[in-house]
């Protein structure tokens, strides 16, 4: 089941709002954990019996790491064996090599655990902290299991640390205008995933099924200018769903993306694409490697290699590789240069030519391919533009304008920088109206197949 | 949070929760339609729910499908995301082009192609002892392609269809309809709202066809043509339900001098004999008009008529030649039209084919991909 879905939207939502609501207070929390461990099911009964399985090993891992907390070497015993098995389960899954242990959890065919790249994260980073004595809060098998299942941030994130979960959790205020804002939020996040990243999609889709040896440059300029916008737009939006849902039931989770894709330099585009996840590879893995080196190009290279490594969470092959660290190395040179003072409107267009190329590598299935995809780019195929181009370009202008707004803060700005009241007002007054329509909208869009489960990367 | 943002938020909250409230309630009171008018279809039953399918998520997504089929106003949103998704995009929604006449359509590139089932063919004219033919029909996506040029598959129907040519046996005599229809594609050949082609494209290629089973075509002027609808909507507008498209022109080609149907035999799917005629006008209050010609689906149809030359055809076909049979019966005393697509049985359960000393085979490229449906005329051992 996803978020844009008929079913969820019109089913299992307004129900577990109610069931939620008409809970007691000091429920909630196991009501909510229910209505998790539902959601789970209805992806698939196994997958609520893997999901829990995982769930109950990584927790008795992080119960005897803290039983075994006075000696260091017995409590990396579990410590290791919880990130082994982490890591297992997560190759298992996002790579082509373990077919062979699918067969041996009897895995029904082609199940795929959604979010897997999520909640391994998560689980590790617990493991981590509860070994370096950093866990903030008390451990609880529901609360833990909330961590790893929490319906609304379970297919997209946010990644949080398990005390800053936690601490959401506690500090959970309910209200209807909670509600209100939720839905706000739940339903701009649809709107992104439905109304610009499905058509985006189709664009990208109809480059992808042309000849290669015949497109032009411009078409290929539209085709990965369509994959980095549909990618953005479809893990924005459905995180932006995620976000929302918490938000009716009062947890207040922080953004995953902060309007990254036209930043004004590289090093915003970075700290503000999917920033969490950024956030855990530093803390796990390259700022504990940062300690133990002085020299300045050492510390760019382990700045490199986490990038790459985030590339690879995104794909699981050579080219994401290659996308993190064509990225990280663009950082790392554009903070060489940083003395010189450029332009605003100049460090967006280049910014956005260095993600383009980045992306170029990211959406290819090889490394040729990308390599070859870049030459026609710059005109490989010795034509610029034809009667494809325009055609598409005729098609789509709209929507990869619209697109582009949309992905600037331009609104958003505006809307904090205005003193006039009556500009408040009447964006006030507007945004309700918006958000209904916008959801009839999206409930149209998605009226023929029910639901739009296009999600670019299996994460 | 300042007092304005509160009750924002609160009037949002009443608002879109009623939205959900009101299509939630709508559709479980609904009534519970087993059948879709406009789209011609079935609808999706309510799922029984079993231990494997929860085990594998599989009947969830049955759950799914059946709120999406009974989905409260699925017919006006369904129209709703056509007009919205040609605004946004190509003019291109639920893989159907919406072009200012027409609707095409537009994921032909992800048909299996036709090859696949070519041995059959070579199968079944190995063991035959009269003369095999093939017409292979271009869908309309194939002859009006050019509204689709940027999207490569202007051509494809016609690539298809001779590269299917190419692997059948030189035993099979090939017909091109794909260059005559392409030729007249300035008339009324192909039908707006369905893949399909009009009596008239039939007609055109009938007599090509006719030419080479060895008879003189009928003029097209001893034909006396009914319009017997003029609101037809095929099987595109099905998938858009799009109003913009003028509904289509059903005609009937009646050739009063000629010869005339005696009996009109059909074996149904359960295997009783009934006898019909050529033309159910009963279809015409049904949602598929289409089966106006020849009616319901059925394995088998005998036509036998005032022909007297003892000449026998056998023709091997889909839906396509629904309305191409009709010509035919100027020329043979006997015609058999089989549909393997809906043959519960192997072919030989219902005719002898060597009974008949000519076979005409008539397809819809966009059909021949579909290697199950075509199994059963050849036998299985």
């Amino acid at each position: 089941m996803v978020y844009s879905s008929l079913l969820y939207i019109y089913g299992f939502l307004p129900i577990s709002l109610l069931l939620y609501y008409l809970t007691p207070r000091k429920c909630r929390e196991a009501m909510i954990l229910l209505l998790s461990m539902l959601f789970c099911g209805m992806i698939s009964l196994y997958f609520l019996i893997f999901i829990s399985a995982y769930t109950l090993i990584n927790y008795l891992c992080i119960k005897l790491i803290l039983r075994f907390r006075e000696s260091d070497k017995l409590s990396a015993i579990p410590l290791v064996f919880g990130t082994v098995f982490d890591l297992l389960a997560l190759f298992a899954f996002r790579t082509e090599y373990f077919t062979w242990l699918h067969r041996l959890i009897k895995a029904p065919e082609g199940f795929y655990p959604v979010g897997i790249s999520f909640f391994v994260l998560s689980a590790i980073g617990t493991l981590v902290d509860a070994y370096k004595k950093r866990l903030s809060c008390e451990c609880s098998i529901m609360r833990f299991s909330l961590y790893i299942m929490f319906f609304p941030k379970l297919i997209m994130g946010p990644l949080l640390r398990y005390g800053s979960f936690s601490k959401l959790f506690d500090s959970r205020k309910s209200s209807l205008s909670g509600i209100g804002i939720g839905m706000t939020v739940f339903v701009k996040g649809l709107a992104k995933k439905v109304i610009i990243a499905d058509n985006l999609y189709m664009l990208y889709r109809s480059v992808q099924s042309s000849n290669f040896d015949e497109i032009s440059a411009v078409t290929a300029w539209l085709g990965v200018t369509s994959y980095i916008f549909c990618l953005y737009f479809t893990l924005s939006g459905v995180a932006d769903m995620g976000t929302g849902i918490a938000y009716c039931f009062g947890i207040r989770l922080p953004q995953s993306f902060n309007y990254p894709l036209l930043s004004s330099r590289i090093k915003y585009f970075a700290a503000r694409w999917q920033s969490q996840v950024v956030q855990w590879l530093r803390r796990y893995i390259t700022k504990p490697l940062y300690n133990s080196c002085e020299k300045k190009w050492l510390r760019e290279t382990i700045f490199i290699f986490g990038w790459s490594l985030f590339g690879f969470w995104y794909t699981f092959n050579l080219n994401g590789i290659a996308f993190g660290a064509l990225m990280g190395s663009f950082i790392v040179i554009e903070a060489r240069l940083r003395e010189k003072k450029i332009m605003e409107l100049t460090g967006v267009f280049y910014t956005f030519l260095v993600v383009i190329l980045c992306s170029v590598f990211l959406s290819g299935s090889s490394l040729s391919y990308s390599v070859k995809y870049f030459l026609i780019m710059i005109g490989g195929n010795g034509s610029i533009a034809d009667t494809q181009a325009f055609y598409l370009m005729k098609s789509y202008i709209v929507l990869i304008l619209l697109a582009m707004y949309a992905s600037t803060d331009l609104f958003r700005n505006m809307m904090i920088r205005s003193g006039k009241k009556k500009l408040k007002i009447a964006v006030n007054i507007a945004s309700p109206i918006t958000t209904a329509l916008l959801l009839v909208v999206c409930t149209a869009l998605i009226s023929y197949s029910g639901s739009s489960e296009m999600l670019l990367l299996r994460l | 949070m300042s007092k304005l943002t509160k009750i924002t938020g609160r009037i949002t909250a009443i608002i879109t929760l009623s939205i959900i409230a009101f299509f939630f309630f709508m559709t479980i009171l609904g009534k519970n339609e087993s059948f879709s008018y406009a789209e011609n279809r079935r609808l999706a039953d309510v799922p029984e729910l079993s231990v494997s399918g929860l085990y594998d998520g599989s009947d969830v997504e049955k759950v799914g499908n059946y709120i999406t089929d009974h989905f409260a106003g699925r017919k006006t949103l369904l129209s709703a995301q056509t007009r919205l998704q040609a605004e946004l995009s190509e003019q291109i929604v639920n893989g159907i082009y919406i072009g200012k006449d027409r609707l095409l359509d537009a994921e032909v590139s992800l048909r299996t192609p036709a090859t696949v089932s070519s041995d059959i063919f070579n199968r079944f004219a190995e063991k035959y002892d009269g003369t095999v033919y093939f017409a292979a029909i271009p869908s309309s996506s194939g002859v009006y392609g050019d509204l689709l040029q940027a999207r490569g598959i202007s051509r494809s129907d016609g690539q298809q269809i001779s590269a299917f040519y190419d692997f059948l046996s030189s035993k099979i005599r090939k017909i091109d309809a794909y260059n005559i229809l392409k030729m007249l594609n300035e008339n009324y050949i192909y039908y707006r709202t369905d893949t399909k082609w009009t009596t008239y494209g039939a007609y055109c290629v009938y007599k090509t066809v006719i030419q080479k089973l060895g008879f003189l075509p009928a003029l097209y002027d001893k034909y006396s043509i009914s319009h017997i609808t003029d609101n037809f909507r095929g099987n595109l507008y099905r998938k858009v339900l799009s109003a913009q498209i003028t509904p289509d022109i059903i005609d009937i080609y009646n050739y009063t001098d000629g010869a005339a149907v005696i009996s009109c035999e059909k074996t149904t799917k359960s295997g009783n004999t009934i006898e019909t005629e050529l033309y159910d006008f009963d279809k015409l209050d049904s949602s598929d008009m289409y089966s106006v010609f020849l009616g319901d689906p059925a394995p088998l149809i005998k036509i036998k008529t005032s022909v007297k030359n003892d000449k026998k055809l056998l023709v091997i076909k889909d839906s396509y030649a629904n309305c191409f049979v009709p010509f035919l019966i100027q020329h043979y005393s006997e015609i058999a039209v089989v549909s393997p697509e809906d043959m519960q049985k192997e072919l030989s359960e219902y005719v002898n084919v060597n009974d008949y000393g000519q076979t005409l085979f008539l397809f819809g490229i966009e059909n021949l991909g579909n290697r199950a449906n075509l199994e059963n005329i050849i036998e299985r051992n």
